[in-house]
């Protein structure tokens, strides 16, 4: 099959399908091609909510503030002021188009208290919020009549004469059917890369695809050392126990009772920002203060109605994993890999150098959350910049009309996908992934040090190479899912490397990168992105200078 | 622990009926019935084929019939699946119910969304939207936030009494998603929706077997919605269906004599003398086994009966019906 | 044991035969009924989707009349139970039982929440004891392998109906293996019957009851047992058609609960009312009870 559209969003996230309806809205021909349906995708895990300077007494310019204070100073402040102007109209538009969102006694948006928010700007939907807002999408997306590829994988970037990208090839992963999709301009909205680490909180589908399609096709990844570890995640499962937990009162105790965090951050306490909070909680369990190797998540002073009414499912997940009713026990959690705040590096309007390339959400870096994501301010990033690069994308497709992919290029990947499946080997692709995630885990973890990293950096290179000895089992073509983890490892074992090497470069902490062996924040040297370049070696570090336009860094204090 | 799975398999370019195949796994005490199968795939046999990805409930990948019920892989424990099974006896795995397999476990899941796309599920205002936010109660959006829990799973759909022996059906996940349209203040299309849902296919197709209620990972309570849409329906006025006259005759009979007259329902819940015609020889039937009463007596509680019937209508605001006299 | 009777329509209608048995058992099982002559119909869930409140303020009456003379409800009919056991859920709470009572008011009722509603079924297991029920059996149904058919009221939604008592969908297997024959284990004995579609989507309904038949019949079941009565009227009474529907020949006789235990307890085809059934029950039944019969004795 060789097909034809205006523009091609990979992924349908939030950010994928709100890029996809921006895109026709500006009139381009759209498809949305996914490796799961729309309302499978990982955004659904957001539980908390969504950030907007909405009430009369709030600014975008605190929320800009709070955001370019969460990121360290490193996030680009010119990307977040656009973030926080249009966060407003943003969140009404969710509103308008059906989403549930609480509301106050008078019939207004109600919000809630973040982590490192200086106001109650979080809108939301009980503890489902990100379900709540990608299921209305997918209303949307069903009601545009946007072609739809559900259950593709996408296998390459095509690229034109020029070395503008023109399209993908992907394959049917039910049926195999390899085709050619050409475009004129490609959307990657592919969503975070967390099963680099073992255990993460994210869903097994969030494997980097798009960042790593990106690099390979030569643009650069921007501070991929910057990976968030979320505070409280289950011990048993890795599963994620939001931050509307703390949002709504609740207290983080060590092993003798204690509000830890006391010490850390005297003011805002739990609501600290993520990485504060996840190192003050490292610290306790590595003191010997922890319990089990976690410390406490405890609630029970809200109250059982106030836990059934606003945090239903964090209890149910409690109940279920740590056996634990948070109405009337504390929780045990420890800090879990979370988030990617780096991604492929691309401007305001969702632009890579590459021409005909965008991309947005988490696979992106634009970089509006630079060292440390603020909590619910990564549901808006989808929503904003996945509407400005459809909108940017569907203009450069009306200057660019799509060009019918080579019947070649579809051969070749049909070809290569052909000799993989059918390739011999003494390596199980599960294992080399749960190696990759564990190494990662262990020294690319909260805190991180030269001898850790370089380490950390040996076995992916050892791993890179028991690689091409990996058998993939299923031998067919229907439905290969063994064929697909294989793939995907491929892409992880690219963005790993890249992870370690910005680490490795970054000589400083900063954000939610702590080098022990370099633990004070260094704006001399690092005011500064890492770019991650491919190079047949591996990753090639260079820097890129930050977007600074009103707000002077200074000392973070909580 | 040890886990046995005995697994429904099926490759429909290999195999001519599905089989089932066994694994022996180790997995950790708190262990669902996905992880025990990851395991299997990971460690044993990468040719087992399932959909799955978040591993808490909420993408809705993993349906799948454990023991012979639909649930989410990663929502069913292991030490719950083993609960009812004799010693050494393996838990079965097979793939969701109602659905075509693909291969294994995974089903297609395209009629599964086409019936979610045929109730048109997006808001659909009245004029456009304000300045700010729709100004709605709280409560409201509380109401709605129950079907919104929805993650369109199938898990409902799966297990539906109705969809085994009607495939038009729209289903439990579709009405129920039909019904957060209804009751949300911001959508102005109820008559519409609510006179598509009265067609055949649609609400009057439940056979009320709770099924759905029982094996929702969300509890979303797919047929209490069916059953609110029933009624809304019949408020609106959609009530010329068999499904209305019953409900209808239903209620006179209960009106007029305190308990309910078999025979007078169903002649009047049927449409016309055809239908009437198919019905003739199980009347017979029950006729010659003195199964039919020939007299239908008022309860001697009739008079109560009816007088609390009427105060209750008042009270909700149905509308009182003129109720004929007895034959 | 004293309990305030509630037939349901179906046994004082269309199901004679049900009535009759229930009478021949409730005395040896230590069971004394007063029969709620006067209390109208559960509404069977039709009045519960058209009027939530007209639902409960009738069966709030029949519970009343029940709380007035301290007894628990014993119930015949799986849709019956269903029904008040979700009324009767509203009803603990206190706003929607003010409002309740205030329609009872005036025919001098009021319900105070309190009134227990069993199932036969759960009567025999939870307050009888099957030992005792073993020991009324006079003739062992050795031999006859009997279908348990729930009806989905007496075993759904499990938070209403096995909150206290998770094991009330094997209740059926385990009375039966009391009664001396063999429970079938097939994946129907759950399943509707498709009665409540049965006006509204005739072809569907009768695919329901036929599926399930031949379910049981393809596991080897002489007969299929049922505690509810409009399981039966499908069951049996349209057997003919749903054998049509589906192409196959079925001829499973289709037995009320109460009928099975009388049987055990001694009691002859007649007495059951097996004259009542539209598929014949007593050909088959009667030669499988004369062996029961030769081998207890």
């Amino acid at each position: 099959m060789v097909v034809r559209h205006d523009v091609l969003v990979v992924g349908a996230g939030l950010a994928g399908m709100r890029a996809a309806l921006a895109a026709q809205a500006a009139g381009a021909d759209v498809a949305i091609i996914s490796k799961v349906y729309p309302v499978r995708s990982h955004s659904n895990a957001a539980q908390g909510g969504i950030n907007a300077a909405l009430a009369p007494d709030d600014s975008w310019e605190s929320h800009a503030y709070d955001t370019v204070k969460g990121s360290d100073y490193l996030g680009d402040q010119d990307a977040i002021e656009i973030l926080a102007r249009e966060a407003p109209q943003a969140i009404l538009e969710l509103e308008h188009m059906g989403v549930v969102f609480n509301r106050d006694e008078e019939g207004r948006l109600g919000s809630r208290n973040f982590g490192g928010a200086s106001h109650a700007r979080t809108y939301f939907v009980g503890d489902f919020t990100g379900q709540a807002i990608l299921h209305v999408l997918y209303e949307q997306l069903v009601h545009s009549g946007i072609r739809a590829y559900n259950e593709y994988f996408c296998t390459e970037l095509l690229r034109d004469a020029d070395g503008a990208v023109s399209g993908v090839t992907a394959f049917d992963m039910r049926s195999g059917e390899v085709s050619a999709f050409s475009a004129g301009a490609v959307v990657l909205c592919t969503g975070g890369m967390g099963r680099v680490f073992e255990p993460s909180t994210n869903a097994l589908i969030c494997t980097g695809d798009g960042t790593a399609l990106a690099y390979r096709a030569g643009t650069a990844l921007m501070d991929m050392e910057m990976v968030q570890f979320h505070p409280t995640t289950l011990k048993s499962n890795g599963a994620l126990i939001s931050e509307s937990a703390r949002g709504e009162g609740g207290y983080l105790l060590n092993r003798d009772g204690e509000r830890f965090m006391r010490t850390t951050a005297p003011n805002a306490m739990e609501l600290a920002s993520r990485d504060v909070v996840s190192r003050a909680a490292q610290v306790e369990i590595n003191e010997g203060r922890g319990v089990d190797g976690c410390v406490l998540l405890d609630v029970r002073h809200l109250g059982a109605a106030k836990i059934m009414e606003r945090l239903p499912q964090i209890r149910e997940l409690a109940l279920e994993f740590a056996g634990a009713d948070m109405i009337d026990a504390p929780v045990p959690v420890l800090p879990g890999m979370h988030y990617e705040m780096g991604g492929i590096r691309t401007d305001v309007q969702g632009a890579t150098p590459l021409a005909g390339l965008y991309a947005a959400g988490e696979c992106a870096c634009v970089s509006v959350h630079g060292g440390n994501r603020l909590g619910a301010n990564s549901l808006l990033e989808t929503v904003v910049f996945g509407r400005r690069a459809g909108e940017a994308a569907a203009a450069f497709a009306r200057s660019r009309p799509a060009q019918p992919a080579p019947e070649s290029s579809r051969a070749d990947a049909e070809r290569a996908l052909r000799a993989l499946v059918a390739r011999g080997g003494h390596e199980r692709s599960a294992k080399l992934r749960l190696e990759m995630g564990q190494v990662m885990t262990r020294r690319v973890g909260v805190f991180r040090d030269d001898a850790g990293l370089r380490e950390a950096e040996r076995t992916l290179v050892g791993l890179r190479e028991r690689y091409a000895d990996v058998e993939i089992q299923d031998k067919g073509t229907l439905f290969n899912q063994a064929l697909v983890a294989a793939l995907e490892l491929d892409f992880m074992l690219d963005l790993a490397r890249c992870v370690v090497a910005g680490a490795l470069a970054r000589t400083e902490s900063r954000g939610a990168h702590t080098r022990v062996d370099h633990p004070r924040r260094d704006d001399a040297t690092w005011l500064k992105h890492t770019l991650c370049l491919a190079t047949p070696d591996g990753p090639r570090v260079d820097t890129a200078p930050v977007s600074i336009t009103r707000w002077q860094p200074q000392e973070r204090k909580y | 622990m040890e886990v046995h799975l005995r697994v429904q398999r099926f490759h429909p370019q290999v195999d001519a009926e599905p089989h089932w195949q066994e694994y022996r796994v180790e997995v950790p005490e708190h262990a669902t019935v996905l992880d025990a199968l990851l395991a299997a795939r990971d460690e044993q046999d990468e040719t087992l084929t399932l959909r799955c990805s978040c591993r808490s409930h909420i993408c809705g990948s993993c349906v799948m019939k454990v023991n012979g019920t639909s649930c989410l892989g990663c929502k069913t424990k292991v030490s719950h699946a083993r609960k009812r099974l004799a010693a050494g006896e393996p838990i079965r795995v097979a793939p969701a119910g109602n659905l075509p397999v693909v291969k294994d476990l995974a089903v297609d899941l395209e009629v599964f969304f086409g019936k979610v796309k045929a109730i048109e599920p997006y808001l659909q205002p009245d004029g456009p939207p304000p300045e700010r936010e729709y100004l709605v109660p709280n409560e409201a959006m509380l109401t709605v936030r129950e079907a919104m829990a929805c993650i369109l799973c199938g898990c409902c759909v799966s297990e539906c009494n109705s969809l085994e022996v009607e495939p038009r059906f729209l289903g439990p996940a579709a009405l129920a998603k039909a019904w957060r349209f209804t009751e949300d203040p911001r959508d102005a299309a109820d008559r519409h929706r609510l006179e598509f849902v009265s067609a055949p296919g649609g609400i009057w197709d439940c056979t009320h077997c709770f099924a759905c209620v029982e094996v929702c990972p969300k509890d979303v309570k797919p047929m209490e919605r069916i059953l609110e849409l029933r009624r809304r329906a019949m408020e609106a006025g959609f009530t010329d269906n068999n499904g209305a006259r019953h409900s209808q005759a239903f209620a006179d009979t209960i009106a007029e004599s305190g308990w309910l007259d078999e025979t007078r329902v169903l002649s009047r819940s049927l449409r016309g003398l055809p239908e009437l015609l198919e019905w003739a020889p199980v009347g017979m039937r029950a006729l010659l086994r003195g199964k039919m009463p020939l007299r239908h007596r008022r309860l001697s509680g009739a008079k109560q009966i009816r007088a609390i019937f009427a105060a209750a209508q008042r009270r909700s605001g149905e509308p009182p019906r003129e109720h004929a006299p007895g034959r | 044991m004293k309990v305030a009777y509630y037939p349901g329509c179906v046994a004082k209608g269309g199901a004679p035969e049900l009535y009759r048995s229930v009478k021949l058992i409730l005395e040896p099982l230590g069971i004394e009924p007063t029969e709620l002559f006067d209390a109208a119909c559960t509404g069977a869930g039709v009045l519960t989707e058209r009027n939530p409140l007209l639902a409960d303020a009738l069966n709030a009456r029949t519970f009343a009349m029940a709380e007035r003379r301290d007894m628990p409800v014993l119930t015949i009919c799986s849709t019956c139970t269903g029904t008040m056991l979700a009324c009767n859920a509203r009803l603990q709470d206190e706003g929607n039982r003010a409002r309740v009572n205030e329609l009872l008011a005036p025919e001098r009722y009021t319900y105070n929440g309190t009134t227990v509603i069993k199932h036969l079924l759960w009567m025999l297991v939870e307050d009888v004891g099957l030992e005792r029920v073993a020991q009324l059996v006079k003739r062992p149904l050795r031999g006859l392998r009997a279908a348990p058919f729930y009806g989905c009221y007496l075993i759904r939604p499990s938070s209403l109906v096995g909150d206290e008592h998770p094991d009330r969908d094997l209740y059926l297997e385990r009375l039966i293996s009391t009664l001396g024959a063999e429970p079938v284990k097939y994946e129907g004995a759950r399943k509707c019957c498709g009665f409540p579609v049965i006006t509204m989507n005739r072809a569907a309904g009768l695919r329901m009851t036929g599926r399930n038949i031949q379910d049981a019949k393809e596991h080897g079941a002489d007969l299929m047992v049922t505690p509810c009565p409009l399981c039966h009227l499908n069951l049996d009474g349209q057997q003919a058609e749903a054998s049509q529907a589906l192409g196959t020949p079925l001829g499973v006789p289709i037995l009320h609960l109460p009928q099975l235990i009388a049987l055990a307890f001694g009691h002859s085809p007649a007495e059951v009312g097996l004259g009542h059934h539209v598929v014949p029950a007593q050909g088959p039944l009667g030669r499988l009870l004369q062996a029961a019969a030769a081998g207890a004795s």
